[in-house]
């Protein structure tokens, strides 16, 4: 909104008309400023302020604002017309509406701003340093005193207009405030009358020089009001912030009641199937093999088998935070998981074969949950032959790593379970935990080491757990001695 | 004829194991508490006991205490379904420790080394038979 002056209005009323006509300008853009506080907003009620011909009644007035981060006075709005024939166009448009500047500021406050594109583009390229002490604008921005060209200088700063200025500005007919509070400098209001060249006089000055108090205080309030919102923003993002962190805490603490809880019913779970399992064990022995309920006896040992590795496998998930790292025989290791998996890999008809390094050093592990780890893998391999097949486990030196292979011709692991392999609770089993791999990769995962496979659907499957052979630091621990060549 | 003692408040496991090992050849006396079980120390002369540590009154690891001081050293296993007594010292002071489970074959090779390995006990020094190493007991903790 473009508001120009006529230049009849206002500059010929009589000192006491003129005073009351003041006032009600300072009164009616207060009442307007205190309406937003939102300084692109605030800048042009000020702007519109300056130029409404009933209002102050200048041609063109402009802001400039001090850029404390660029050291410099910065053009930051303007209002005006572009030429004498726009400003014709402009006032008469306005004059027949008799818009009062009630309405004009409140237009400003509730319609989108439109912007005097000519005007804004030349301020915005006004940048002027601090340092330069001589500029007329620096020195009324650190001055405080309003000043107005008189003369071909600038008055009462006794500054002489150059001709750029007297080219822009009119030789005679501008006037420059200053924005600020208190200590702290805001920037400058500059308004002329390069259109109409009407003369500024003292008490136009003065005027602009209260008006711009009034301007000051508005832009301050606007600042303030933004840093507030600021702030309470940071806070509120804090807040969020908070309130994650204590989702997560209870999430944890959830997790860990849930983990005491399913310990706690392991633990119980499993005195009573050790009784049912022990008594359908005797009964089994009791039916003569021929008899149809022997098979059905049969099946209470074997689903109690299952319970039990089921309760075992969820009370090693927990075991695992637990890490005691000792130097370990491996290749003694997996004969002993293969006597312990005896009964299983008879019934399944499966042929071990072992592929054992000979003169394997003692490896630094935690035996447990190696022992776990490979009772995992080759439990997976059984299953994965029900039919019958070869399971092989081989060891070897790698480096700084310990390699183990479990082997099966088994059915294989089909393309789109491959990813899903290692996460808790998968399982394509229906009686399974689907913990089985999962505490096999937090294993290996505690052993600094890494675990991956190979699959061919029809032909098997081949998982490889490889170790790091110092597992709790580059330096071995004190009960941890460099792994020594271990004969037999 | 060995005499076993089973220590354990579980009604059906005393019966189960009583049947398992009469089987194998025992002798086998019963006690449903700790309190019981110290009594039947002192009147059966145990070759071996058998004992759960989780139990009212008197548990497992106070009734062993007891009976090791007042009848110094009988080979004692405990059997328990908890795995985390492991940790805990006075567990030590046993010959083993075999977590429950319906698979026996762990028990009874364990009772039928500590039998064999030992000549007919009455008051041999606390320390006279060291504690089987763990491993074989975790072995069956695991896998039994």
């Amino acid at each position: 909104m473009t508001a120009g002056n006529s230049p009849s209005t206002g500059r010929e009323a009589g000192s006491a008309e003129r005073r009351i006509l003041e006032l009600s300008i300072l009164y009616e853009v207060s009442r307007a400023l205190q309406r937003t506080v939102d300084e692109e907003r605030a800048l042009h009620i000020i702007l519109a302020g300056v130029t409404a011909g009933p209002g102050l009644g200048f041609n063109r007035a402009f802001i400039l604002l001090l850029d404390e981060e660029a050291q410099a006075l910065r053009g930051r709005m303007a209002i005006g017309p572009e030429n004498p024939e726009e400003a014709t166009r402009i006032w008469r448009h306005l004059s027949e509406r008799h818009v009062s500047l009630g309405d004009l500021l409140h237009s400003i406050l509730d319609d989108e701003i439109q912007k005097d594109r000519w005007i804004n583009e030349l301020v915005s390229r006004v940048e002027i340093p601090l340092g330069e002490g001589s500029n007329p604008w620096i020195r009324v921005l650190r001055s405080h005193e309003a000043g107005r060209a008189h003369d071909g200088t600038i008055q009462p700063h006794g500054i002489p207009i150059d001709d750029g200025m007297a080219l822009t500005f009119g030789a005679n007919h501008f006037a420059a405030a200053p924005l600020f509070l208190g200590d702290s400098d805001l920037g400058i209001l500059i308004a002329d009358n390069a259109i109409t060249r009407a003369p500024i006089g003292e008490d136009h000055l003065r005027l602009l020089e209260i008006y711009a108090q009034e301007a000051s205080a508005a832009i301050q309030n606007t600042r303030l009001y933004r840093k507030l919102t600021d702030q309470i923003q940071i806070s509120e993002e804090r807040n969020v912030t908070l309130r994650a962190s204590q989702r997560q805490l209870l999430e944890v603490e959830r997790l860990t009641t849930m983990g005491r809880l399913a310990t706690l019913l392991a633990y119980r779970v499993r005195a009573p199937l050790a009784n049912i399992g022990g008594f359908a064990r005797r009964l089994s022995r009791a039916v003569p093999g021929e008899d149809a309920r022997r098979n059905e006896v049969d099946i209470i040992v074997s689903e109690v088998a299952r319970l039990e590795r089921l309760v075992e496998e969820v009370l090693a998930y927990r075991r695992i935070s637990k890490t005691e790292f000792r130097p370990t025989d491996v290749n003694a290791l997996i004969r002993s998981v293969l006597i312990t998996m005896h009964d299983e890999i008879q019934r399944n008809r499966i042929r071990p074969i072992l592929r054992l390094q000979h003169d394997l050093p003692l490896v630094c592990m935690d035996e447990l949950q190696v022992r776990q780890a490979l009772m995992n893998l080759a439990a997976n391999a059984v299953e994965a032959m029900p039919s019958g097949g070869a399971l092989t486990i081989a060891t070897a030196m790698g480096g700084d790593y310990l390699e183990i292979d479990v082997g099966d011709t088994g059915t294989g692991i089909p393309k789109q379970n491959w990813e899903k392999l290692f996460k808790p609770f998968f399982t394509t089993k229906t009686t399974g935990t689907g913990l089985g791999l999962a505490i096999v990769s937090q294993v290996v995962e505690t052993h600094k080491g890494t675990l991956s496979f190979e699959s061919l659907q029809g032909i098997g499957t081949c998982m490889h757990l490889r170790l790091a052979l110092h597992p709790e630091s580059r330096t071995p621990g004190p009960d941890c001695e460099p792994a020594a060549p271990f004969e037999g | 004829m060995n005499t076993i003692l089973i220590v354990d408040d579980d009604r059906n496991l005393r019966r189960l194991y009583q049947a398992e090992l009469e089987a194998e050849g025992y002798r086998v006396v019963l006690a449903g508490d700790g309190d019981e079980a110290a009594k039947c120390v002192a009147r059966e002369l145990p070759d071996l006991i058998v004992m759960d540590i989780r139990m009212p009154q008197k548990d497992g690891l106070d009734a062993m205490a007891q009976i090791l001081l007042d009848h110094g050293r009988v080979p004692i296993i405990l059997n328990t379904a908890y795995s985390s007594y492991q940790d805990d010292f006075f567990t030590w002071a046993a010959d083993a420790y075999i977590i429950k489970s319906a698979d026996l074959n762990p028990l009874k090779n364990t009772i039928r080394e500590i039998l064999g390995s030992q000549p007919k006990s009455g008051a041999a020094p606390l320390d006279a038979v060291p504690r089987r190493e763990a491993r074989a007991s975790r072995d069956s903790e695991k896998h039994g």
